[in-house]
């Protein structure tokens, strides 16, 4: 008799334990499906400018139509991306594909006046800077929700129930830009 | 300990704090009961806790308006409404605070609110100013860490809390002295009394334990929003140089 109150007993303390572990990783994979929702929103944003930019460009430099359509066709791949290290590596090719519209722009200097024109560029480094944060987030819940799956004993729970490694959210060009450091006032 | 086992710890320990403010609420209406007899026992304690209910509904409002802080649109500063937005992605907040400018020359920022989607972010025009952008999302950084740690929330509580054990006291002894309440005397009532005395002051001690942990812990979940633990030494470093008078606190 005492013999099957132990066994129940362990057994009572096991389940909970795994019905605890189950629901912080449902908790940790919905942070990282949230976080990946948030990156999202700023890569439609700048889905969304990169044809008002093209256009105005095109208005004083119509004969470039290589690197418009390069633009385009960049775009276009992001938007198809389906994971986000595909996301990532699309990225990195609309990034260049900018930089040369962005080089192109830079020999009309009517263009570069324009109001609209800097509206936009403004506008786009902006969503630059929203998706960089966003993959901060991202990365960080990615990381969490990936150890807590890898670690012994939720590595029990999350097996059988299927849960699977996230990917990070890298673009092509991770290494920083060195920075000035100064301890004097600016 | 990695900053996710701070936060717990930091959760943890609120809660402590809070139900020893709550016992401490209980000891003193329980005192002004035994020592001034049960209706005004009763009214005080009612008056003290309705008090803290209006309080804590129109804290954000206070502060607000005690401050003098006008909201600030994307239009005003578009730069520093994109730093705050930037910031509050990297954090995960559900929804950007507000932002608002308080006009005072000496450099400081605070956050307040209950909820993240109901907080905001406040900075002076001193820091405005002093600041370069790197730095100033930094100090952002860590006021934003204090609204996702949940700070602004316990410290709007433990003030509350402090105003309330306060006027507990203070309306009991006003009801003792003009001449409510059994003068029954006795060792019991003297205990009652030193409850009263000591109760104020027990409370400022345990909202001063609260604060100072918290700041360091939102200066390292700052550095960790960033990725930039530089930015964050640099603002603190460029704080400590400048020597203007401070005006407010920071919560």
């Amino acid at each position: 008799m005492i013999w099957l109150i132990v066994v129940l007993a362990v057994l009572a303390v096991l389940a909970l334990t795994a019905i605890l572990l189950y629901n912080r990783l449902v908790r940790l994979r919905n942070e990282a499906e949230t976080g990946w929702a948030n990156i999202d929103v700023q890569l439609k944003r700048r889905a969304d400018l990169i044809p008002n930019l093209v256009e105005a460009v095109k208005g004083y430099a119509a004969h470039e139509r290589g690197v418009f359509d390069e633009v385009t066709r960049a775009r276009a791949a992001v938007q198809r991306a389906g994971t986000p290290a595909a996301a990532a590596a699309a990225g990195g090719i609309l990034d260049a594909a900018l930089g040369r519209l962005f080089a192109v722009a830079e020999a009309y200097p009517e263009l570069r006046a324009s109001e609209n024109f800097s509206l936009l560029q403004t506008e786009l480094s902006d969503t630059e800077d929203k998706i960089a944060a966003a993959r901060r987030y991202y990365n960080a819940t990615v990381l969490a929700f990936n150890t807590q799956i890898q670690t012994f004993p939720s590595v029990l729970v999350s097996r059988p129930f299927g849960f699977r490694e996230r990917e990070l959210f890298e673009t092509a060009g991770e290494a920083r830009e060195p920075v000035a450091v100064g301890f004097g006032r600016t | 300990m990695t900053l996710q086992q701070q936060i717990r710890a930091n959760r943890r320990r609120s809660a402590l704090v809070v139900s020893l403010f709550a016992l401490l609420v209980v000891a003193v209406g329980a005192a002004a009961w035994y020592g001034l007899g049960q209706g005004i026992g009763v009214f005080v304690l009612a008056v003290g806790i309705a008090y803290g209910v209006f309080a804590l509904l129109n804290a954000r409002g206070m502060v607000g308006s005690l401050t003098k802080a006008r909201p600030v649109t994307k239009a005003d500063d578009p730069e520093l409404y994109r730093l705050v937005e930037n910031v509050a992605i990297a954090a995960g907040l559900p929804a950007t605070p507000s932002i608002r400018l308080v006009e005072d020359p000496a450099p400081n920022a605070f956050a307040t609110g209950l909820r993240p989607q109901s907080s905001f972010v406040a900075v002076t025009t001193g820091l405005r100013e002093l600041m370069p952008p790197r730095e100033l999302e930094a100090v952002i950084a860590h006021e934003i860490a204090h609204v996702r740690n949940r700070d602004t929330r316990l410290m709007t509580l433990a003030a509350v809390l402090v105003g309330v054990v306060a006027l507990i006291s203070d309306l009991a002894f006003r009801a003792a002295f003009f001449g409510g309440g059994r003068r029954s005397g006795g060792p019991a009532a003297i205990a009652a009394v030193i409850a009263l005395v000591l109760a104020p002051i027990a409370a400022v001690l345990l909202q001063l334990a609260l604060s100072r942990r918290r700041e360091f812990l939102a200066d390292a979940s700052a550095a960790a929003i960033l990725n930039d633990p530089e930015a964050m030494a640099l603002a603190l470093r460029r704080l400590e140089l400048d020597t203007r008078e401070i005006a407010y606190g920071d919560r």
